[in-house]
Order: structure tokens, then sequence, then C-alpha cells
């Protein structure tokens, strides 16, 4: 099995500078929080680092990097098309605030 | 569900086409079941986010962070001894792979009980499914449902954690089942860098 | 794999009765068992459709044992309008999650996905057997509805918040009756999961050597499609599910508004929003819509090709036009909510796809048409039912494109007009689909013949029938019959009392053909002409095998695969086909590689 046999040549590095990145990244997280800026713009700031927290971990320690390309496109395409179509939503969650539409 | 995936044989055939990206059968069904857990946390995420915006007292309760932080670390570190695990069932050493997944095992146990005493405080503080001492009772539905769903998915995962190890020291399943279970274990990790930021951090007092 | 012992055991077949009939991890039994649970979920919503009807023409008229059912929603057996919503309620939820998804997907896809792409079972048995039972109580849990308190819920099978929400408030049913629908949803979500679990990885893993992505059946690539769809829809709906029954029994407010006074109560609810349901049901909702179609698109294309004697002009476009169904399903959820008050810029947004996805359903009709054109077709009932469903599939279709444009869907939503155009798109085309399938595989699943001559009268019996129920659908909405009403007092709507009296018996008479089905179903499971093993000279896998197949489906054997599905109008040793696993090279004119 290829993916067993690239697990013994990486030594254990790999896994710690990743474990180390999410750890900064996560750190980072807490700092957003603590700065000054308005909601919306810490909203898209924090899901910025979440997302790339997410890909991280999906990709070196659910080992998607090292799987078959075609399986990474598979789980990618599937996963964040079918997220990215949820998203239809959000303009009526603003509506129930303001009433209409872009009414500012 | 995650530990009923893993005991269960899998059912295979020779002469077949082989599976398809050179992955065990069981680990593709994993990965499925993960883009099906995916969509479901998703789906309360956007919940959540939906009614956070177009609600005008949205309260930001949270004081402190220690709780939140010490709890992430703990589950992202619980993940890198997953890893550990794995690397040494790989490499044969069936006691070290034992050990490393009952050290996760215990990682979930303690994030699931600082994740109840949490829970508590907040409980203790007013807050419960419908109402809460600071703004609209929907922080507290959200809050508890979704990180409710989340803290039901770590106990599954440390009851699978248990388990697998076991069954892994008593030779009934291998390697590919402690990776099959990382997966699972790095998905649960994997939600919750969603959470923090989300449901915690954006709702911390200024 | 690794555990031999297990495997083995596995592969003996069960003495029990239990292990044998009952609690079976056999594909086939269980297929059996998801067809069986249809049958008569099928029986029993159409049985509600006919209550339906005759309250509708005959208001007044007492319907001879309905008081039994509920003594206080039919006093002397005329149903009270609430009863009448909860009747509505309980036909819609059944007909569309019990039969719709469990026979084209759940029934034959179990019992021929896996013998299509050559395995012995699914890759998780286990998994399979719960998914049925797992289906099977949430029907039970159900069914249940009509037996406590004040009844089902009434709220319609999209259980619109808020009225999903709130309680007993809302009406008979919204207390218990919704929290009941709830809990069986969310049950029949993870059984349907559990089966997803299993088609993807039996088409990806489990086929046998040859038998490329390219030579499954377009089944196969129905079922498949399909599963895809399933695994992320009811992973949504399951949490909305969750969370409605939260809203009941836990007071919390995610789908109600706060200050809403209803039946001069302020409810105690606050904050949420209704829009919010919608959203996360018809994200659900739509794809479902496929789920249910896209399985019947798959079987009536194998049914023609083998009834025609040739390939589809192009079997990768109606692969590749499933697939677009199958994305296009997930983005245009929104036309449902075109009248919800949803955003206007939203309804444009959802518009344009709406209309897009016309095309690869468009193109799948033009394969059909075009490949049927100058083909000897057999006529036999499956054939007969698989061009009806073509039929059905372009009438309904049709009223899609003008339902497609927020404009003209504000007038005709709330008519009988939407209520014709899903009826006959993705009800009567899916049960069409699902009749095909069952003349055409009957004899592999039963090992018998079904009778055709009953089968060609159940035909045109349902055929016309069904025009005629759900054509004057179209004109009364048009006309501004509005849905959802249980009786029609208004001026406006006297008029066209005599057209529902027409669809009523219509529907009547339609529904007792369906009697003929059952009567040649369960007489020829018994008393049929013992089927052989290709009776439809037939190419795919599930035709090399016996009839009925063994335990293992190939007895022990492992099919080799030599060539592309549809290998009809040849000259070969058998006749004008090739089986895919025979090794015979054969000159032909057909390869699509």
């Amino acid at each position: 099995m290829t993916t067993a046999e690239e697990h013994k040549s990486n030594g254990i590095g790999k896994d710690l500078v990743v474990y180390v990145c999410l750890l900064a990244l996560a750190g980072l997280q807490f700092v957003i929080a603590y700065q000054n800026i308005d909601i919306s713009q810490m909203f898209s700031r924090m899901l910025a680092v979440a997302c790339v927290e997410a890909g991280l971990a999906a990709l070196f320690f659910m080992h998607l990097w090292t799987e078959k390309r075609g399986f990474l496109l598979f789980v990618a395409i599937f996963t964040i098309s079918v997220l990215l179509m949820m998203q239809y939503g959000w303009t009526d969650s603003f509506r129930m605030v303001s009433g209409a539409p872009f009414s500012k | 569900m995650s530990q009923a995936d893993l005991t269960m044989e899998v059912h295979t055939t020779g002469l077949t086409v082989g599976p398809a990206f050179s992955i065990p059968t069981k680990k593709l069904a994993m990965w499925l079941f993960i883009i099906a857990d995916t969509m479901t946390f998703a789906a309360c995420l956007v919940a959540y986010g939906f009614l956070r915006n177009g609600t005008p007292d949205w309260p930001r309760p949270f004081h402190s962070i220690t709780n939140v932080a010490i709890m992430t670390f703990i589950l992202l570190t619980s993940s890198l001894t997953m890893l550990l695990g794995l690397r040494s069932a790989r490499a044969g050493d069936k006691a070290g792979a034992f050990r490393w997944t009952m050290i996760t095992a215990a990682a979930g146990i303690v994030f699931a009980l600082l994740h109840i005493r949490e829970w508590m405080g907040l409980i203790n503080e007013g807050m419960t499914l419908f109402k809460n001492p600071w703004g609209t009772g929907l922080f507290g539905a959200s809050f508890f449902s979704i990180t409710g769903l989340h803290l039901t998915h770590v106990t599954g995962g440390v009851i699978a954690l248990l388990v697998v190890g076991v069954r892994y020291k008593g030779g009934r399943y291998n390697a590919d089942d402690i990776e099959i279970l990382g997966l699972y274990w790095h998905f649960v990790d994997l939600v919750w860098m969603f959470v923090v930021p989300l449901v915690y951090l954006l709702n911390l007092t200024h | 794999m690794h555990d031999v012992a297990a495997h083995a055991a596995h592969h003996a077949p069960p003495t029990s009765f239990i292990r044998k009939h009952v609690f079976s991890l056999d594909h086939k039994v269980i297929g059996k068992q998801y067809y069986a649970l249809a049958l008569v979920a099928a029986l029993v919503g159409m049985v509600l459709s006919w209550f339906m009807r005759i309250h509708l023409a005959w208001t007044n008229a007492a319907i001879p044992g309905l008081q039994l059912l509920s003594p206080n929603g039919a006093p002397g057996g005329v149903m009270t309008p609430e009863y009448y919503l909860q009747l509505m309620t309980m036909h819609g939820t059944i007909m569309v999650f019990f039969v719709l998804t469990t026979a084209p997907f759940a029934a034959f896809g179990n019992f021929f996905l896996p013998i299509q792409v050559g395995a012995e079972d699914m890759p998780f048995p286990h998994f399979n057997m719960m998914s049925f039972w797992v289906t099977f109580v949430a029907f039970l849990v159900l069914m249940s509805s009509f037996f406590v308190g004040d009844g089902p819920t009434l709220g319609g099978w999209t259980q619109y918040a808020p009225l999903n929400a709130v309680g007993s408030v809302a009406g008979p049913g919204q207390g218990a009756g919704v929290v009941l629908w709830a809990i069986s949803i969310a049950l029949f979500c993870v059984g349907q999961l559990l089966g997803a679990l299993n088609f993807i990885p039996t088409t990806l893993d489990l086929r046998v050597k040859g038998m490329s992505l390219m030579r499954l059946p377009l089944s196969a690539w129905a079922w498949f499609i399909t599963s895809c769809m399933g695994l992320t829809a009811f992973a949504v709906l399951m949490p909305a599910c969750i969370l409605v029954i939260l809203d009941h029994v836990a007071g919390t407010s995610f789908f109600v508004a706060s200050n809403l006074v209803m039946n001069d109560q302020m409810l105690p609810h606050s904050g949420g929003s209704t829009l919010l349901w919608q959203h996360l049901f018809w994200f659900f909702g739509h794809p479902e819509v496929y789920i249910a179609i896209i399985p019947g698109i798959g079987i009536v294309s194998h049914i023609l090709i083998t009834n025609m004697r040739k390939p589809m002009l192009s079997q990768r476009v109606l692969i590749y036009s499933m697939g677009a169904l199958a994305v296009l399903s997930y983005m245009v959820y929104g036309h449902h909510m075109f009248v919800s008050g949803m955003n206007p810029f939203s309804s444009l947004a959802f518009s344009f796809p709406t209309l897009v996805i016309t095309i690869p359903s468009s193109i799948v009709v033009l394969i059909w048409t075009f490949s049927l054109y100058g083909s000897k077709l057999r006529i036999n009932s499956a054939s007969l039912f698989a061009l009806g469903f073509i039929s059905m599939f372009v009438s309904g279709g049709v009223s899609g494109f003008f339902l497609a444009q927020p404009s003209i869907d504000i007038m005709l939503h709330a008519t009988y007009f939407v209520v014709g155009h899903f009826h006959l798109v993705m009800g009567v085309a899916a049960m069409f689909g699902i009749f095909a399938g069952t003349y055409f595989w009957f004899p592999k699943m039963a090992g018998r013949m079904m009778n055709e001559t009953l089968g060609k009268i159940h035909f045109w019996l349902s055929f016309v029938g069904a025009y005629c129920i759900f054509m004057p659908f179209h004109y009364l909405g048009m006309a501004g019959n509005v849905r959802r009403y249980s009786t029609f007092v208004d001026d406006f709507l006297q008029p066209l009392i005599p057209v529902h009296r027409f669809i009523t018996i219509a529907a009547l008479i339609t529904g007792a053909a369906q009697l003929i089905f059952l009567y040649n179903l369960i007489h020829s499971r018994f008393w049929g002409a013992p089927a052989p093993d290709n009776p439809w000279e037939a190419t795919s896998l599930e035709w090399s095998t016996a009839t009925p197949p063994p335990w293992d489906n190939f007895g022990g054997k492992h099919p080799v695969v030599y060539h592309d599905p549809y290998q009809y109008g040849v000259q070969s040793s058998v006749g004008d086909y090739v089986m895919q696993t025979s090794p015979e090279q054969v000159k032909t004119e057909h390869e699509e590689k």
C-alpha cells in the first residue's frame, strides 16, 4: 500500500509542523477576537483562518494530500460545492432586521 | 454510528476492478460519512448565522477565553496523539499504538468534561435553551444545539476509540481501522475549528 | 479482509427464518423488503387520496368507516377541514418519502445495483439491514400519528414554519402529530444515509473485472448519482427536523418569529425565522425531487434500450445529463419559495438555474425520442410504462417552464396548477418508472413472469386515468382554483366543482386499476409461469445469473465483463445481442469508449 510506505518514509516532523501551525492559527483566532473591529470584519477574518485550519487538517492530518489526487478532488469538489450551494439564504437573514433587501 | 461502522466486517470480492482511489472500502465509507456529517454541521452553523444576523439583541456574554482555549488545545493535541497512534500501528508497535489511542480517548474525555463544566457554568448563570439573562433566547438555543451536536460526536468518538483500541490490542482490528477512526477524530477536531470562532469568539464581551 | 472467519461466515447462506426473511443481510431480501414497504405505503397514500377526492367533489358526503379512523376528525364520516389537511399531509409525506424514495431508489437499487456491478453483496450488509429497519420504524412512527392525540399533522409534507413549531395552538395534530412527523422523517434520513453509504462504495469498489464506470448500465449510474445526492440532502433535513423537535419540546424558537399571535394567543416564542425552515427544508426538498425521478430516468432508459434492441444515441450524454440534473438540483431549490416572502433578488438567482435545469432534462428526453425514432420497439408492459414515463415527464415538465419564472409563479403557485405539475412530473412519472421496473425485473426478483395482458390493461387505465386526473388540475389552477382548500364555497369556485367531480371519478377508477396491478403482482408471485434466466434477451449482468439469483448472486463465480452494457442489434451466436459477460467478439457499430 503506497500510503503506508509514505507514512513510514515521512518522519514525525511534518505532523509536528502542521500541529504547530494549527495551534498558531487557533491562537490567531483568539487574537482576532480581541481586535477592535466591527463584527462583520471579525467574522470574515475568523472564517478565513478557520478555512485555512480546516484545509491543513484535512490535507495532512486526514492524509488527503497523500491520497490519490482523484480522491482529493472528489472529496473537495463534492463537499465544497454542496457547502457553497447552501449559502443562498443569507440575504433573507439581513431582511429580518431591515425589512427590505438593501434598504439602507 | 461511527462505532457500528467499525465493528462490521467488510464484504469484499476477489477479481474486482479493485477499490476506487486505491483506498479500502471502509475508508471510503468513512469519508462519505464525513461528507454527510459536514452537511449536518454546516446546516446547523448556517441556521445559527442566519438567526444571529437577523437578531438585533444578540448577546455577547462570554468573558473568559481560558476554558475554550484549553479545550481547543486539548482537542488539537489529541489529533496529534491520534496520528502518533497510527504511526506506531503502521510501524508494528502494537503497545505504542494502543497507548496513544488510549491517550487520545483520555484527551477526549477531558475535553468532554471541560465542555460539560462550561455548560454547567452557563446554566448556573441562568442560560437555558429558550432564555438567558443577556438577550435573545436564540443564543442559548443555537449554542446548546451546536455544541451539543459536537459533544455528541466527541462522546461517540471516545467510545469508538476505546472499543477500537481494545479490539486492536486483541488483534481483531488492524492499523487501517485505527486510521479510519482517526479520520473521524480529526473531523471532530476540524468542526471544532469552526465552532470556536463562530460560536464562542464572535460572542465575546468587549 | 482481516477477519477471515467472519468473512467466511457471511458467505454461508442463513438457515433460520428470521435471518433469512426478516433481519436478512442479503441485499436482495432487503430490496424486496423495501419494495413491500413502498407497496403498503402506496396503498395507504392512495386510499388517503381517495378520501380527499371524494370530499372535494361531494363535500357533505359521508365516507363510511372514516369516523372509525378519527371520531373527531370525521364525525359521522364527513371530514372536517382540518382533517382534510391532515389526510393531505399524510398523503404527501407517505408518497414522497416512503414510496417515491424507497421504491425506485432503495428497493430496485438494493436488489439490482450489486448484481449489475457484479458484486456478491453490498460492502456493509449490516448497515443495509439497519437502513431498511430504521426506515420501517420511521414508517410506523408516521402511521402512529393517526392514532395519537388529535391525529396527524396538518401542515403539508413541507411542514412550513411557524405552524410546525408552535404546538397545538396551530390546529389539530400540530402538537404530538408534528413531533411524530419530525421524528419519523429524521429516522428516515438516517435510514437513507445508511443506504447511501452502501450504494456509493458498491458502485465504486465492488465492480467486477472489466466493469469500467462507462460500462455500468444506466440504471446503475442513476442509483449512484441518486445516492450521492441522498448523502448530502438527507444530512441537511435531519438537523432541521431535530430543530423542529426542539422548538416543540424544549421551547426554543428557531422557526417562530417574535410577537406572533395565533388564535388570539400571544406566543411565548421569540426571535426565530420562518424562512430559515424553508431554506433548510428546500435545500433537501429539491434534491429530493430528483432523488425520486433520477432512478426512474435510469430504469426507463435501461428498459427502453432492451426493448428497442439498440443503445441510446449517447450513453455518455445521458449520464452527464443525469449528473447535471443532480448538481443543478441544489442550486434551484428556492423556486419553491417565490411566494414565501423571500428576497426578490434571490428569486432571480433561483429562476435562472431553474430554467437552466430544463436543458439537461430536455437533452434526456430528446435522446429518448430520437433513439426511439425508427426503432422496432418491443411492446410489453415494461416498455409501455417506460413510454408512459416519458410522456408524463414531458407533460409535467413543460409546466415547469412556466413555474420557473417568478412573475408567473406568483400567480400560479398557490393553485392546482402546481399540484398538477408536481403530480405529473414527480409523482406519476416516478410511479410509472416503478411500474416499468416492476414489470421488467419481476421475473428476476420473484422467479416468475407477470401476466402481460393484465399489465397492458393496467397500463392503459393508468395512463389515460393519470391524464384525466392531472391535466384538468392545470386548467383549474389557471382558473384560480386555490390548493389546500377542503371545500369550494366561493362563488368563483362553484362552477369548477363539476371538473372536480370528473377528476374524482377518474381518480377512483385509476386507483381501482392499481388493484389489477396488485392482483397481478400477488398472483404472479405464487402462480405465474416460471421465468427463464433472461426473458427479455437483455445484456446486463442481472440477466446472466440464475433466476432468482442465488445467495451470492453468481453462484460462487466472479463474472468478467467484456462489453459495453448495451450491445444490441448485432449478429451473435445467441441472437441480436451480446451479454456483457460473453467473451464473444462481434463487430458492432455501437462502440462508445
